[in-house]
């Protein structure tokens, strides 16, 4: 009896399906509707800041704006997520590659169905597009901050911090990062101009703020007399911020942090960060959905727009023309 | 309950996973023509994308099918693939961009990522540490000797003509369902299949029937560390480099693939092709959400609640057998 | 009652077996002809398990010897044992539940066939073998329950299942172990219905029980253990359940034939 039920349901289902086949499917976003696609890296106050600036640039340019985010820093997460966006089809893709090198030929399949791609933050290969050589060289554009710039302010920050002598280290996410790995570069080749700051062996936390807590804790048992740390990422500072502390050494080991996160600010007051170096995520949304507009209208858009940093301590944290700075969700 | 109601509710309980799935391709196929006026299904091109996210846990569950099936349950699978991952990269660059370089990176790395498999193997097998702590401790090694094959990325990158084939299109989807085809013959036919469920149903009375039941063991635990490392094979061959945490969001999904497929972490029952739909149905909501434009951590509570369901059908099951 | 000639198909003489400073087994002989049904009684911790166990190959005996048709019998192991034709039921069955009849009977020793080039388990055969042996044995078990796991079959049912895979081999010696200690009542009966039909074939069975009703059911001969040593052996016609009690307990001591 089962059976025929079952029978009878899965040819139903075939017929509707059939049905559904002769369906005139296939209509791609027209020039009228045109729909923007954003896929950054992860769960992240930034990239929610990036989301907001937007969505605002959305709603001002009239598209439509999808917005998907993978579970973690992962190329396995990033890519099925990236498949599925393609597969709606969107005129633009705003991406921040979670690999400059595993994410070329996934977004390739993009450029190849023919979604323009822009990254955001993060760049795959060298981060220069549309000079004709290698083959990361489809994106129209990278809007990002100047993340070499970036380390080497806050190199310049940190090393005024201590007083230009000391042991410092950097507190990273992982290498092949575009965007963390150009701000330790910079942070290290400013250093090499401050011949009386020690540079130590960059650590690896995997963007996990406990194994940063945990990496400072052993660095101060080798070396007591560190002087500074600079947290390369979110997670990275606020665990080499929580490492300090839980060591006692607050103040005594100034603490450098890329990006603004929410509660910064008391952070910053507290004394247990010294200086955040807060990157524009809202401008980088922002721009990035009016470049997408102009290249779907066909104009030619830079291929690097940079966007830019604040530098937030002690002194203007309380402004609240600085506040707006710090990423929200 | 009458024999006939019996039957029927024994049956829906045996297919429901097929049930399911079609019931989530139904459903998001009429959801994508409604909102997107195009077809989920009858695109080749998303086909392709779920196949291709199915293949890695697929690859790992596969293996976790058997180990699961002996009441047995395999951690390490995760980081086995990551090491894998890398060694192949490691292996495949001196051979400078050569296909035929990969004669002999793919044995070896296969043949490295045997050593965890052979010392889950020692510990569970032959010195009878329960499954889930002797696969715990090779969590952490194959985690730890994964990252120190990396070096100091934690990827390395590899360019390999013959990678990028076996890496490129429906090739790994098509390796996944050959592998997979022969497993299942394997289990469901053959005299190592039939011991599999013996020793997950009563390893007392596979040992009285003179079955090699320690012998068995290593052998399936062997298994399932060959198939993390083909996993992690294919990863680097789709992505041009070997990471060493590649596999770390895959050991929950080959689990869940398991039993959401039908098997019992009791052991004694489950099949590959249950696994195979288990894993079609966690790709498919994982791509039928962003398709439809839901946000993605909805797919977290979605697979939850399969599995749930997946666990009370089970137990379901069990009651329905035990009445007379 | 034995009808095939005086030879024994099993014989102990003076098995003795200590574990560390307990002397488990004495100098305990006993034998069992074909077709015969041969009672073990005893309190717990008389040694019974101890002996079916050296019986079927698990332990091997200290001192003393075991014949098989009146030839001397070394039991390396339980396949041994089995080889020989000895096979024995423990308590809890040794049934996978998980798989059904048929693959149950075979387990260990499944036939197989050719198909694309492979060796593959030939089910088609094992279901048909497990239909005859449970018709032989006559068991009803309805169709639908035949292909499932044998989980989902009755205690008794589970017990013949036991018993078939035992005759399929061709078992001389069926050594049960507490075969009726799960059951209820009315499987209890069919058991013991089984176990006679075991006797007219010619197989030769060796039962463990506490349950005296069911020894003096179906039961020839019954020797009773006390201790580690033999207390007594009795002919069944000739005793009763009092006298068996007492020799278990120890208010007699007397070897005879009555």
């Amino acid at each position: 009896m089962l059976r025929i039920v079952l029978g009878r349901l899965m040819a139903l289902s075939t017929i509707a399906l059939a049905a559904l086949g002769a369906l005139p499917g296939v209509a791609h976003a027209d020039a009228a509707h045109p729909v923007v696609a954003l896929l950054p890296g992860v769960t992240d106050p930034f990239y929610f800041t990036m989301y907001h600036g937007a969505e605002r640039a959305a709603k001002e340019e009239h598209v439509q704006l999808l917005f998907q985010v993978p579970k973690a820093w992962n190329t396995t997460e990033q890519v099925p997520i990236l498949k599925a966006l393609i597969a709606k089809h969107p005129d633009v893709l705003l991406v921040s590659p979670v690999d400059k090198q595993q994410m070329i030929a996934p977004l390739k399949e993009a450029a190849d169905a023919g979604i323009k791609v822009i990254t955001v933050d993060t760049f795959i290969g060298d981060g220069h597009y549309q000079t004709g050589k290698g083959d990361a060289d489809f994106p129209l554009s990278y809007i990002a901050s100047d993340n070499l710039e970036g380390g080497r302010v806050a190199a310049r920050a940190l090393a005024k911090a201590i007083g230009d002598k000391g042991t410092v280290y950097c507190e990273d996410n992982k290498p092949g990062i575009s965007s963390t790995d150009a701000r330790v570069q910079g942070f290290m080749d400013e250093m090499k101009k401050h011949p009386n700051i020690k540079v130590l062996e960059t650590q690896y936390n995997e963007d996990d703020a406990n194994r940063a807590a945990a990496h400072v804790a052993a660095v101060l048992a080798r070396n007591p007399d560190l002087a500074g740390v600079f947290g390369a990422n979110t997670f990275s500072g606020s665990g080499a911020a929580q490492g300090v502390k839980t060591a006692g050494k607050q103040g005594k080991v100034k603490v450098v942090v890329f990006d603004a996160v929410p509660g910064i600010d008391e952070k910053i007051s507290s004394g247990l960060v010294d200086i955040a170096i807060a990157q524009r995520p809202y401008d980088m949304g922002y721009y990035a959905v009016k470049a997408a507009v102009d290249a779907i209208h066909g104009k030619k858009i830079p291929a690097y727009r940079s966007t830019g940093f604040v530098v937030l301590d002690k002194s203007n944290i309380d402004m609240p023309e600085m506040k707006v700075y710090i990423y929200s969700n | 309950m009458n024999d006939k109601r019996l039957d029927r509710l024994a049956l829906v309980s045996k297919v429901w996973p097929w049930l399911f799935l079609g019931a989530l391709l139904v459903f998001f196929e009429v959801w994508a023509r409604i909102s997107a006026h195009r077809s989920f299904i009858f695109n080749a091109y998303n086909l392709q994308s779920i196949g291709l996210a199915a293949s890695a846990p697929l690859l790992l569950a596969i293996g976790q099918t058997f180990v699961i099936v002996t009441a047995g349950i395999d951690l390490s699978v995760g980081f086995v693939m990551g090491l894998a991952a890398v060694c192949v990269a490691q292996f495949t660059i001196p051979g400078g961009g050569s296909p035929w370089v990969l004669v002999l990176s793919i044995p070896l790395t296969i043949l490295v990522c045997l050593i965890p498999g052979f010392v889950n193997g020692v510990l569970i097998a032959r010195l009878g540490v329960p499954a889930f702590i002797g696969t715990l401790g090779m969590y952490g090694v194959a985690r730890g000797a994964g990252f120190l094959a990396a070096g100091s990325g934690m990827t390395v990158a590899v360019d390999n003509a013959g990678l990028a084939w076996l890496g490129q299109g429906w090739t790994p989807v098509v390796l996944t369902a050959v592998l997979l085809a022969f497993m299942h013959f394997v289990l469901s036919q053959t005299k190592f299949g039939q011991y599999t469920y013996a020793i997950g149903g009563n390893p007392q009375s596979a040992v009285r029937a003179g079955i090699n039941v320690r012998r068995h063991l290593f052998a399936i635990y062997l298994i399932a560390a060959a198939f993390a490392a083909i996993g992690g094979i294919v990863y680097t061959a789709r992505f041009a480099a070997g990471a060493a945490n590649a596999g770390e969001p895959m050991l929950l999904d080959s689990i869940a693939a398991v039993v959401i497929g039908g098997a019992s972490l009791f052991g004694g029952t489950g099949t590959v092709i249950g696994t195979l739909i288990g894993s079609l149905i966690i790709a498919v909501i994982e791509f039928g959400l962003v398709f439809i434009d839901v946000n993605a951590f909805w797919q977290f509570i979605v697979v939850g609640v399969v599995i749930i369901v997946s666990v009370l059908i089970d137990q379901y099951k069990d009651r329905l057998g035990g009445a007379q | 009652m034995s009808d095939a000639g005086a030879m024994p198909v099993l014989e102990a003489r003076d098995i003795s077996i200590r574990f560390g400073g307990v002397e488990a087994l004495k100098r305990v002989s006993l034998h069992l002809m074909p077709g015969e049904v041969l009672a073990l009684a005893g309190d717990n911790g008389a040694g019974k398990s101890t002996l079916i166990k050296i019986l079927s190959g698990v332990y091997h005996a200290d001192a003393g010897e075991l014949c098989f048709d009146g030839r001397a019998m070394q039991l390396r192991d339980p396949q041994d044992a089995r080889a020989q034709g000895i096979e024995t039921i423990y308590q809890d069955l040794a049934l996978a539940d998980n798989l059904d009849v048929g693959s149950n009977i075979f387990l260990g020793r499944e036939p197989t066939r050719r198909k694309l080039g492979f060796q593959v388990i030939d089910r088609p055969r094992m279901a048909q073998v497990a239909r005859e042996v449970l018709e032989r044995l006559d068991i009803v078990i309805p169709s639908r329950k035949l292909g499932g796991p044998v989980k989902m079959l009755s205690g008794g049912q589970r017990q013949a299942i036991a018993i078939g895979r035992a005759i399929y081999w061709n078992a001389r010696v069926l050594i049960m172990d507490e075969p009726t200690a799960a059951l209820g009542v009315p499987e209890q009966r069919k058991v013991m219905a089984l176990i006679g039909s075991l006797k007219a074939q010619g197989v030769a069975v060796m039962l463990i029980s506490h349950n005296l009703h069911d020894i003096f059911a179906v039961s020839d001969r019954i020797v009773v253990l006390r201790r580690g040593e033999v207390a007594g052996e009795r002919q069944v016609p000739h005793t009763n359940g009092d006298e068996i009690v007492r020799l278990m307990v120890g208010d007699t001591w007397a070897n005879g034939a009555r």
